[in-house]
C-alpha cells in the first residue's frame, strides 16, 4: 500500500471494472464531479478519522487505513450528497477495514488450526482474539446496555440489533417517534461516556 | 410526526445528534444545521467521534452471554412477526427495514429523492418508464407511487413501466422481491424471460438465473405463465411458502416448497448457507463479489459449508472458509483461488 498520497492526486486511483449504467433521478443534479466531492469531504475529515482509527490500531497502520477509506469512498459512485450520510458511510467503511485488518492480523498470526470438514462459523461468534477492541471495553459498553433504563434499552436493542427504524420502534412500544428519537439519544450519551471514559 | 420535524436543534448534545442522522428523515436543512454544530468547538466534533465508536462497537456485541439474553427476552417481547407487522404499518418501509446499516443511510437519501421524482411523473399522467440497476454486491429499494416496494438484489437490472392502467416489471436480469399494493384494476406483472408472474396484493421473490426464472411466494397467491401471452402456454397458480421455476421455452417445473430463509436472508443482507456444498455456496456468494471465489483443487468443491455470512464482508466469509475447510485464500488479482493447505 502507497504510504501517502494527498486527497485529490490521482495517479494511484484504483480502478474497477465498469459498472452497468446507473440512472439516477438525483444524479444529473450532481454539480460537482464524484471525485472532486469525495475529496472536499476527506480533506475536511481527515483529522477526526485519523483519530478516530487511532483508537482501533495502531498509528501508521491508521494512516494506512485512512488511505485505504478514501479508495473505497472514491469507489461507492453513489455516495449520498448529504454531508451527515456521507460522513456516517466515511466512518462506518473505516471500522470496517480496520475490523479486517484485525482479521488479516490474525490470519497471518495463526498457523495451526484444528481441520474442520465443516464449516460452522457464523460472524456472531469471534474469538476474542478477532475483536476491534480489547475485551474490558466491551464488557463494559454490555454492562452499560444491561443498566439503560428498560425502555430506552428496548428501543436502543431493536434499532440497533433488529433493524428497525424509528417509526417501526414507535408503533411496536407505542411510543411517539420523537420518544424513539429521544431514547436513542440517551442510550447513545450513556455508550459514548463510556467510550470516552476508556478508549 | 410533525412535532418530530421540529425537534429542537439547540439542546442536543453528540447523541441527540447521532440519533438525529438515524431518523431517516434527514434533509439539507437538517444536514447544514449538523455541520454548523460540529465546527462550532472541536468538544463537539470530538463528542460525535466517540459516540459513532460506540455505536460501530455496540455491533461487536452479538454473540455475548449478556446481549444475547437480552436479545432472547427482546424476541420474547416483541416477536419476529410483530416486528414485521410494525414494519408493514409504516408507509415506505415495509419489510424491507431490515436492508444493512450502511446501505439504509445512503437507500434513505436517495430513496426520498425517488418518490419525489416518480410522484412527479405519476401527477404528469403519463406512462413512466424507468430503469434500475444494482452492481454488483449492491441493493436497492424502489418504491412505486402506490406504495408497492421492489428489492433489487445484488447485480439485477429491471424495467418499471408504470400509468394508471398499469404496473409492469421487466426483470432482465438478477434478483427482486416484490412487495404489492392491492389494486384490483391494475395487477402487478413482472415480465422475465418470456414468462409473466401477475399478482394483485402479495409478496413474492423473482429470479433469473440464465434461462431459466425461479418464482418464490412469500405472501398471497400469484399466477405464474411460463409463456406471457400465449393462449396455449402452461400457467399455474402459486401460493404462500411455494415456488415454481420456467425456462426460456415455457415450460414449468412441477410447484415445489419456496426456500422463504434464502430470500428473508438477502433482504436483511446475509446469505445462509445450511450444510450446502462449497462449490454451490460459492456460486450463490459469487453473486455479490466482483473478485469470484474459485475452488482450486477439485476435491474441495464437495466439502460442506454451514453459517450466516454478511454479504458485503467477504473478508470475513474468506476467512471463515480458510479457518473452517482448513483452505488459504490466494488472490490472483482475477479471482480468489481457494487452495489445499
Amino acid at each position: 500500500m502507497m504510504d501517502q498520497l494527498p486527497p485529490g492526486t490521482p495517479q494511484n486511483e484504483r480502478t474497477e471494472p465498469d459498472a452497468a449504467p446507473v440512472q439516477t433521478p438525483d444524479a444529473a443534479s450532481a454539480a460537482i464531479s464524484h471525485r472532486e466531492y469525495v475529496t472536499q469531504l476527506f480533506t475536511k475529515y481527515r483529522a477526526s478519522l485519523q483519530r478516530y482509527l487511532t483508537r482501533l490500531v495502531r498509528p501508521d497502520d491508521a494512516a494506512e487505513l485512512v488511505q485505504e477509506t478514501y479508495f473505497r469512498l472514491l469507489r461507492h459512485e453513489n455516495t449520498v450528497r448529504l454531508e451527515a450520510m456521507a460522513r456516517a458511510f466515511l466512518f462506518h467503511t473505516a471500522t470496517n477495514l480496520a475490523r479486517d485488518h484485525r482479521r488479516r492480523g490474525l490470519v497471518r498470526r495463526s498457523d495451526q488450526h484444528v481441520a474442520l470438514d465443516d464449516l460452522e462459523i457464523a460472524q456472531e461468534h469471534q474469538g476474542p482474539e478477532q475483536q476491534l477492541v480489547g475485551e474490558q471495553i466491551l464488557a463494559q459498553i454490555e454492562r452499560a446496555i444491561a443498566d439503560l433504563p428498560a425502555d430506552t434499552r428496548t428501543v436502543f436493542l431493536l434499532h440497533r440489533f433488529r433493524d428497525l427504524s424509528y417509526p417501526e420502534i414507535a408503533k411496536l412500544m407505542n411510543l411517539s417517534t420523537r420518544s424513539v428519537a429521544r431514547k436513542m439519544a440517551d442510550a447513545l450519551e450513556r455508550l459514548s461516556s463510556v467510550v470516552e471514559a476508556t478508549l | 410526526m410533525k412535532s418530530f420535524l421540529r425537534w429542537r436543534i439547540s439542546e442536543q448534545g453528540a447523541g441527540g445528534w447521532f440519533a438525529r442522522l438515524r431518523s431517516g428523515r434527514v434533509d439539507e436543512r437538517v444536514d447544514a444545521a449538523w455541520s454548523r454544530w460540529m465546527t462550532e468547538a472541536d468538544t463537539h466534533a470530538k463528542a460525535f467521534e466517540n459516540t459513532e465508536l460506540a455505536w460501530e462497537l455496540s455491533s461487536d456485541l452479538e454473540g455475548r452471554p449478556k446481549i444475547e439474553a437480552l436479545l432472547r427476552d427482546l424476541d420474547a417481547q416483541f416477536p419476529a412477526d410483530a416486528r414485521r407487522a410494525a414494519a408493514q404499518l409504516i408507509p415506505g418501509r415495509g419489510p424491507f427495514a431490515v436492508l444493512a446499516q450502511s446501505w439504509r443511510l445512503a437507500g434513505l437519501a436517495a430513496l426520498a429523492l425517488l418518490c419525489v421524482g416518480i410522484v412527479t411523473f405519476f401527477m404528469l399522467n403519463r406512462t413512466s418508464v424507468t430503469d434500475y440497476t444494482t452492481e454488483i454486491g449492491e441493493q436497492r429499494t424502489i418504491t412505486l407511487p402506490d406504495d408497492s416496494h421492489v428489492l433489487l438484489n445484488t447485480a439485477t437490472h429491471v424495467r418499471v413501466t408504470y400509468s394508471r392502467s398499469l404496473r409492469r416489471i421487466d426483470l432482465l436480469s438478477g434478483e427482486a422481491l416484490f412487495q404489492v399494493q392491492k389494486d384490483a384494476r391494475r395487477p402487478f406483472e413482472v415480465h422475465a424471460l418470456n414468462g409473466v408472474t401477475t399478482a394483485v396484493g402479495t409478496e413474492f421473490d423473482v429470479q433469473v438465473n440464465g434461462a431459466s426464472a425461479a418464482v418464490a411466494v412469500l405472501v398471497g397467491t400469484v399466477k405464474v405463465e411460463g409463456s406471457a401471452g400465449d393462449p396455449k402456454g402452461q400457467s399455474v397458480q402459486v401460493t404462500l411458502g411455494q415456488a415454481v421455476d420456467y425456462s426460456a421455452a415455457g415450460d414449468l417445473s412441477a410447484v415445489h416448497a419456496a426456500d422463504a430463509n434464502r430470500i428473508r436472508a438477502w433482504q436483511a443482507h446475509r446469505v445462509v448457507y445450511t450444510d450446502m456444498a462449497l462449490a454451490s455456496a460459492l456460486q450463490d456468494y459469487n453473486r455479490y463479489l466482483r473478485v469470484p471465489i474459485v475452488v482450486g483443487d477439485p476435491s474441495l468443491a464437495a466439502r460442506h459449508v454451514n453459517g450466516v455470512f454478511r454479504i458485503g464482508d467477504q473478508t470475513a466469509f474468506i476467512h471463515a472458509l480458510e479457518e473452517g475447510l482448513h483452505v488459504k485464500a490466494v488472490a490472483t488479482g482475477s479471482e480468489i483461488v481457494l487452495q489445499k493447505q
